[in-house]
């Protein structure tokens, strides 16, 4: 998890060389650079997609900064028209429930409880996909959604990517 | 050092006009600088005011219009302050005046310019909801009634010769590309700063929604929605759809209260009395009713006077008050919003709302704080302007005062007071400097009418199209000039615009005229302009009528205009029948008696009177007590942290020194009469004073609950204390303080109850002062605040986070959970509430300290009736107006100040005691005040000598001459009231140019000649 | 209905409160005015009978057997966004980080315990490195020998002096292997030069979900080692 490294290196002053940087803002950069050929055209069919901001990456790191490089990258590759914004959104977005250890700990009635909030949020925006760009995330809502009945398919951003690609 | 009579105020909302007009009228010379192109400031944006439910712009517009035809008020618009270097009485202030692009000598505000202006841009004074032109005015009652051209869009400035449409279309040739900004180098004795405020601009709170959600608007905004004169002319609709909301969420402290996003800590004191009364008012709007109100908030602050009982109206009324701050606005369907809260106890629920206001908070006015710092003055660390607490409208550059919202976020009243306080700060300077830069109006003499038949011209008036869009005002003028004895009749654009008056007034002396009959807007706000007319024309000022044929008639019969007409005639016919019959009245005046009476030395006296004797007007203050101080005797600090006994020793030695001031102690008073200017006043010691003014500052009580529901053991278990008797242990530096393990407090004991259903404003913060104070005593100690909303307004929030980060713990109560006491063995026992977890608490303190209520004297009624002065519902004296004329009564020349009010702090009792005697120099200045010329008078032939009027007469105004048996009128006493004529069984007393011949004359002028119009007679 | 329990505050003890304000300057536990803003805003509030408000108030009153038992720790995700309101800003999440911390090891749920040892030995899964190297070097095979138009796909391993230095999940190369291809395909197409390592390579990171400091600063710091020691300028997160 993003925050995990970042705060981790800044917490216990772990000396490093690198820059830490995520690969989102990277999507986005190398998209803008020309360096990645994206093309919606593949979505003719209107496929609607929405996003679920990871609390680690956008909050809890980068900020709106990041999440806009993310609707930047989703919208240069599945058509700006097709992408539908959830509210709350970016550094305000609710966590998916997945987060800090909770599908790991094994509570799970709370956990689902807790996700029912982030179900109905990405239920109103109707989008037929929801892009999750962190593992929690993806592990949770893909269980909410199946435990409440939604209807979306939850992804990672990467295969939308290579869909996109043109070489 | 000669000090200079003039003084610069910066800033016209209500603060700096109400500082400007008590200058002014009380022997100096104001500049007015404002940056917009009108004066009025914020208040001029509102829609209704707390908590009287007035129309804002109706009570603010008469001060408006004062201050703009004062002739010792020079108000320069779109100008800011530049500079300011010299000292105290002597500055050199260069103003800034930027072009306004329109001559206002030739403007007659026909708004003609702005109709064909082609450029629109965001109409600011509707924050943005609706657009104006490049040329337009800031707001339909603006002063002065002006267009102005904005430079940054007009199309010709940017691009000479493109457009230029303004130019061609106005009729007075008013408009000039060419203007320039121009330095005023102004000479002053003395600077008052009324900067005002911004709102909070909540666009980087992105979980408000504000700015990124359809339907989430400020405070402000709302406001200028419910607006008549707003963008949707008061018909309440919300932004998105213009559909009428029919479900409104208010969000408290939205840019308050908040050290994280929002970086203001303190409490903006005007939210929640604000939310309070749009909540209401919405309601009042909505179309069938039904509308549902919510106020979202945290502690609901309504510590001002009538604020609690406004508070539960509303609740009464249906507005429903959720406890709890809302995280996030949720946009929903159709443009609705989604409000999920928790309620006290943690359930979480969800509301949809089709409109949500987000109640932001105030902060110095972003404009000025570049500014402000330049001319040196401090700011805290909440950006607003340092003021002391013994010198509440002092900055800390000497000569530089400051009034109004800029040095804390304050409300209507506290900022006209506080107007007030900063004029007497800059008189009590300049006071040598007296009457030495005003002008004075010479008229000429007045010719003797008489002997002549009427002449009587009358001038009808288009108000631009406020008139003329309805009535068919040439009609009306051609309609004029066939009544009897008309022999002039005319129609103006603007009858009250600067070059109308002076062909008016060149038009009585040319055609002769000896009566004035003006068809237009109201006497309200034009009657007096008008009236000066006359007298420049050399003619009496009673020989004129006003037809009101805008407010009673275009504006309230818009959809019938041929009707409209018909009424226009017929209020004209009468006025002309009216002012046949008027006569010339004398100038009636009572000279002064240059001597205030000031009753009470606590603060609020001792302020009073120093104010007033430091600038050579002698001074009685009188005392029940044998002492000087009052209630802050038993004061150990100021919130502030300022120990009050040094301070009140310094008083009490100039009290005792002054030359000026006559001490009174042990003396009550017994009996009093007269009227402004000439009050006589017997005390208890057997002296007889007259004075011209009398300042009331009598005191309020502290409640000792001895017994009943707020006991809590007072009295019976030595342990506890009201907040006084801490106090007092403070003060003797009682030891025995710091060994207590455990303290509680309960606030609210005898306020907000049933029969006691006001808030004591200053108990919070009292208590929460010294729960700060037994810390510092012993860190150790375990300090619980058993309270139900905490009141720590404006900067004193800072208390009350300084107390908690301290650990004491506040736990809220309601009256169905009242903490319970018990005296068990000697040792004390409470049972407290926690709504947060919903659980009992018990706690053992080795004190408790209950903060109780501050009552009014009980003796208050005796002194009031005397200065013929109103008591309000909750016990304390009524001033004239609560939210324009804080410090003065009803009856001219009486003030109050103090506790007397309403519970007030120690700064706010400086302030206000200020206040009283700025207003009372005015009257002290002079050596006559004006006296009403329409008055009473008795035909002695009539008059059996009944004395049913003497009773009756309000003022004393009217006695039964011993002599004669017969009636007479003190004309410098009588006000006009008309309640001797009412009264008298024998038609002799009568009202001058209100008697039977003239309002019959009116009244039969009413009956004749009616026509029935084309759609009937209604 | 009020709950049942009373709280005897003739001594007013807060321990907890205490220790954690100690360990954690600024938190300003105290400053809290009971808005309910969080309560307001969190999907946690009334798990387990608790919520952000609740909980902060347990402390100040000194609950503190009470907050040591609660497993509202857990449902609470450390997410912050309570915080990122809250006008005191007080964080909630990192008083839940600490209170997790000081569960004694064998009171902490198995599992989260259990991703954070494996975590401690390499990564969350406990793959063995090898089996990582492998499932890379087998799945890239696959792409190059039967995707067309991928047969130069790279997914370097240790790498050294690559510009880039990319974490992986251990999800994929432990149960969906065939997920790794889409990210090597887009650094393919963009021509960057990256790298995995062979050590150290998750950079998921559980170890900050348990609340143990010590442990979370030990797998940072290898990650830290590891790219250092690749010389990569920069480590991409990839979530």
């Amino acid at each position: 998890m993003f925050y995990a490294t970042l705060e981790g290196l800044r917490r216990f002053n772990i000396p490093h060389k690198f820059e830490f940087l995520s690969i989102i803002s990277l999507y986005a950069q190398w998209i803008r650079e020309g360096r990645l050929k994206v093309d919606p055209s593949w979505n003719n069919e209107g496929l609607k997609f929405t996003v679920q901001d990871p609390c680690k990456l956008v909050r809890q790191g980068l900020g709106d900064r990041v999440a806009d490089d993310l609707r930047f990258t989703i919208k240069k590759v599945v058509g700006e028209e097709n992408f539908i914004e959830p509210w709350p959104n970016r550094s305000n977005n609710y966590c998916c429930g997945g987060g800090g250890g909770a599908l790991q700990s094994g509570f799970v009635k709370n956990r689902r409880d807790y996700g029912k909030i982030k179900f109905e949020q990405l239920k109103r925006t109707g989008a037929d996909v929801v892009i999750t760009p962190c593992h929690n995330c993806h592990g949770q809502i893909m269980d909410i959604c199946d435990f409440y009945k939604g209807k979306w398919k939850t992804t990672h951003l990467w295969n939308w990517i290579v869909k996109a690609l043109k070489r | 050092m000669n000090p200079k009579g003039s003084v610069l105020v910066v800033g016209a909302g209500i603060a700096g006009v109400q500082a400007a007009l008590d200058l002014a009228d009380g022997g100096y010379y104001v500049h007015l600088v404002e940056r917009r192109p009108a004066i009025g400031g914020g208040m001029s944006q509102l829609d209704k005011t707390f908590p009287t439910n007035d129309c804002s712009a109706c009570i603010l517009s008469p001060k408006l219009v004062e201050c703009g035809r004062h002739l010792n008020i020079n108000l320069l618009t779109l100008s800011e302050l530049v500079s300011i270097d010299g000292e105290p009485g002597d500055f050199r202030a260069v103003v800034r005046q930027h072009p306004r692009y329109v001559d206002t000598g030739k403007c007659i505000a026909c708004g003609l310019c702005a109709e064909k202006c082609p450029k629109k841009v965001k109409n600011e004074f509707n924050m943005g909801l609706s657009e104006r032109k490049a040329a337009y005015l800031l707001y339909p009652q603006a002063v002065p009634l002006k267009y102005a051209i904005d430079s940054k869009n007009c199309i010709w400035l940017n691009k000479p010769g493109r457009c230029g449409a303004c130019a061609k279309a106005c009729p007075a040739g008013a408009i000039n590309f060419d203007d320039a900004p121009k330095d005023h180098l102004l000479e002053v004795g003395a600077v008052v700063l009324a900067p005002g405020f911004s709102p909070f601009d909540p666009s980087a709170l992105d979980f408000t929604g504000y700015g990124r959600v359809p339907n989430v608007v400020t405070s402000m905004e709302f406001e200028r929605l419910l607006s008549p004169s707003g963008p949707c002319l008061g018909h309440m609709e919300r932004t998105s759809d213009h559909k009428e909301p029919k479900r409104i969420a208010w969000l408290q402290c939205v840019g308050s209260r908040d050290i994280n996003k929002a970086c203001h800590g303190y409490c903006s004191s005007v939210c929640c009395m604000y939310a309070i009364k749009q909540a209401v008012i919405a309601k009042e709007h909505a179309t069938g009713g039904g509308l549902s109100a919510h106020i979202f908030f945290m502690d609901m602050r309504t510590h001002g006077k009538g604020f609690e009982g406004y508070y539960n109206r509303a609740q009464t009324d249906g507005v429903v008050f959720h406890r709890s701050r809302v995280h996030s606005v949720i946009p929903g369907k159709d443009d609705n919003l989604i409000i999920r809260y928790a309620d006290e106890h943690g359930k979480a629920a969800e509301e949809e709302f089709d409109l949500v206001v987000l109640s932001v908070g105030l902060e110095l006015n972003r404009n000025a704080i570049s500014l402000m710092d330049k001319l040196g003055v401090g700011f805290d660390s909440d950006g607003f302007i340092v003021t002391a607490p013994f010198a509440p409208v002092s900055t800390n550059r000497p000569g530089v005062f400051v009034c109004g919202a800029a040095s804390e976020p304050k409300d209507i009243p506290q900022s006209v007071v506080e107007a007030s306080a900063a004029a007497l700060e800059a008189e009590r300077l300049l006071a040598e400097a007296r009457w030495s830069k005003t002008k004075t109006k010479e008229f000429p003499p007045e010719r003797d009418v008489r002997p002549e038949p009427p002449r009587i011209g009358v001038f009808v008036c288009h108000c631009g199209i406020n008139i003329s869009s309805v009535v068919d005002v040439k009609a009306v003028t051609e309609y004029a000039k066939g009544l009897p004895n008309v022999v002039f009749a005319q129609d103006n654009l603007f009858t009250c615009s600067q070059d109308t008056i002076n062909q008016m007034s060149e038009t009585i002396r040319r055609e002769r005229l000896n009566r004035v009959v003006v068809a237009s807007c109201s006497p309200r706000t034009h009657e007096p302009l008008f009236q000066e007319t006359l007298r420049e024309a050399g003619i009496n000022k009673y020989l004129f009528e006003m037809a009101n044929i805008r407010d009673q008639d275009s504006w309230v019969h818009r959809d019938a205009p041929k009707m409209a007409t018909l009424k226009a005639k017929d209020l004209v016919r009468m006025a002309v029948a009216k002012v046949r019959g008027d006569e010339p009245l004398p100038y009636n005046s009572v000279p002064v008696t240059r001597a205030a009476l000031v009753v009470g030395a606590g603060v609020a006296g001792m302020t009073a009177a120093l104010s007033l004797a430091d600038q050579g007007f002698k001074v009685h203050l009188v005392e029940r007590k044998d002492r000087l101080w009052g209630h802050a005797r038993k004061f150990y600090r100021t919130w502030q942290g300022d120990e009050v006994r040094p301070y009140l020793e310094d008083m009490s030695r100039a009290i005792e020194s002054h030359s000026k001031i006559e001490l009174h102690l042990n003396t009550t008073i017994e009996d009093a009469s007269g009227s402004v200017g000439q009050f006589k006043t017997s005390l208890s010691d057997g002296s007889l004073i007259e004075h011209g003014v009398a300042i009331l500052a009598i005191g309020g009580e502290s409640f000792k609950p001895r017994q009943g529901k707020w006991n809590y053991l007072y009295g019976r278990n030595p342990n506890v204390h009201t907040l006084l008797e801490l106090d007092k242990r403070f003060i003797e530096g009682d030891q025995d303080l710091k060994g207590l393990g455990q303290a509680v407090f309960i606030h609210c004991v005898g306020s907000r109850v049933p029969e006691r259903p006001y808030c004591s404003r200053v108990c919070c913060t009292h208590a929460i002062d010294q729960a700060l104070k037994l810390k510092e005593l012993n860190p150790e100690m375990d300090i619980f605040m058993l309270y139900r909303d905490i009141r720590t307004y404006g900067k004193r929030e800072r208390l009350y986070q300084e107390a908690r980060g301290k650990g004491i713990v506040f736990v809220r109560y309601d009256l169905e959970h009242l903490p319970e006491v018990r005296d068990e063995g000697g040792r004390l026992l409470v049972r407290a509430h926690d709504p947060v977890l919903d659980r009992y608490i018990n706690l053992h303190p080795d004190l408790l300290v209950l903060a109780s209520a501050v009552v009014p004297r009980d003796d208050m009624g005796r002194l009031s009736k005397l200065y013929k002065c109103a008591v309000g519902a909750e016990g304390f004296l009524l001033e004239a107006h609560m939210k324009l004329r804080p410090v003065d009564f009803a009856t001219e020349g009486v003030y109050l100040a103090g506790l007397c009010h309403y519970p007030k702090p120690i700064d706010e009792t400086i302030a206000q005691a200020k206040a009283a005697a700025a207003r009372a120099a005015i009257v002290l200045s002079k050596e006559a005040v004006p006296a009403e010329g329409v008055t009473a008078q008795v035909n002695p032939a009539k008059c059996t000598g009944c004395a049913v009027c003497t009773q009756v007469c309000p003022y004393s105004a009217i006695n039964i001459d011993p002599a004669t048996a017969k009636a007479v009128v003190n004309v410098g006493l009588c006000k006009g009231c008309g309640a001797c004529v009412a009264s008298c069984r024998s038609d002799a007393a009568s009202l001058k140019n209100l008697g039977n011949e003239q309002i019959m004359a009116a009244i039969e002028a009413a009956t004749e000649d009616v026509v029935i119009g084309p759609e009937g007679l209604v | 209905m009020p709950d049942e329990k009373r709280l005897d505050l003739g001594k007013l003890r807060t321990k907890l409160k205490k220790h954690i304000e100690s360990a954690v300057p600024g938190i300003n536990i105290d400053y809290c005015l009971t808005c309910g803003l969080c309560a307001s805003g969190c999907p946690a509030t009334d798990i387990e009978g608790l919520d952000p408000r609740k909980f902060l108030r347990l402390l100040v009153l000194g609950q503190d057997e009470e907050i040591l038992k609660t497993n509202w720790i857990y449902a609470c995700t450390m997410c912050q966004r309570c915080k990122y309101a809250c006008p005191m800003g007080i964080d909630v999440g990192r008083i839940v980080y600490e209170i997790r911390g000081m569960r004694p090891k064998e009171q902490r749920p198995k599992n989260l315990q259990r991703s954070c040892d494996l975590q401690k030995e390499s990564n969350s899964t406990g793959i063995p490195n090898e089996d990582f190297v492998w499932v890379v070097g087998d799945v890239l095979q696959e792409v190059r020998n039967n995707e067309p138009g991928w047969a130069n796909l790279a997914a370097p391993i240790d790498k050294a002096g690559a510009m880039y230095y990319l974490n992986q999940n251990a999800k994929e190369p432990t149960v969906e292997p065939e997920e790794m291809v889409p990210l090597w395909k887009i650094l393919g197409a963009a021509g960057i030069d990256w790298t995995y390592s062979s050590k150290w390579w998750d950079g998921a990171n559980y170890c900050l979900f348990t609340g143990d400091a010590m442990d979370w600063e030990m797998t940072v710091r290898r990650q830290a080692e590891v790219v250092d020691g690749l010389g990569c300028k920069y480590y991409i997160n990839t979530e």
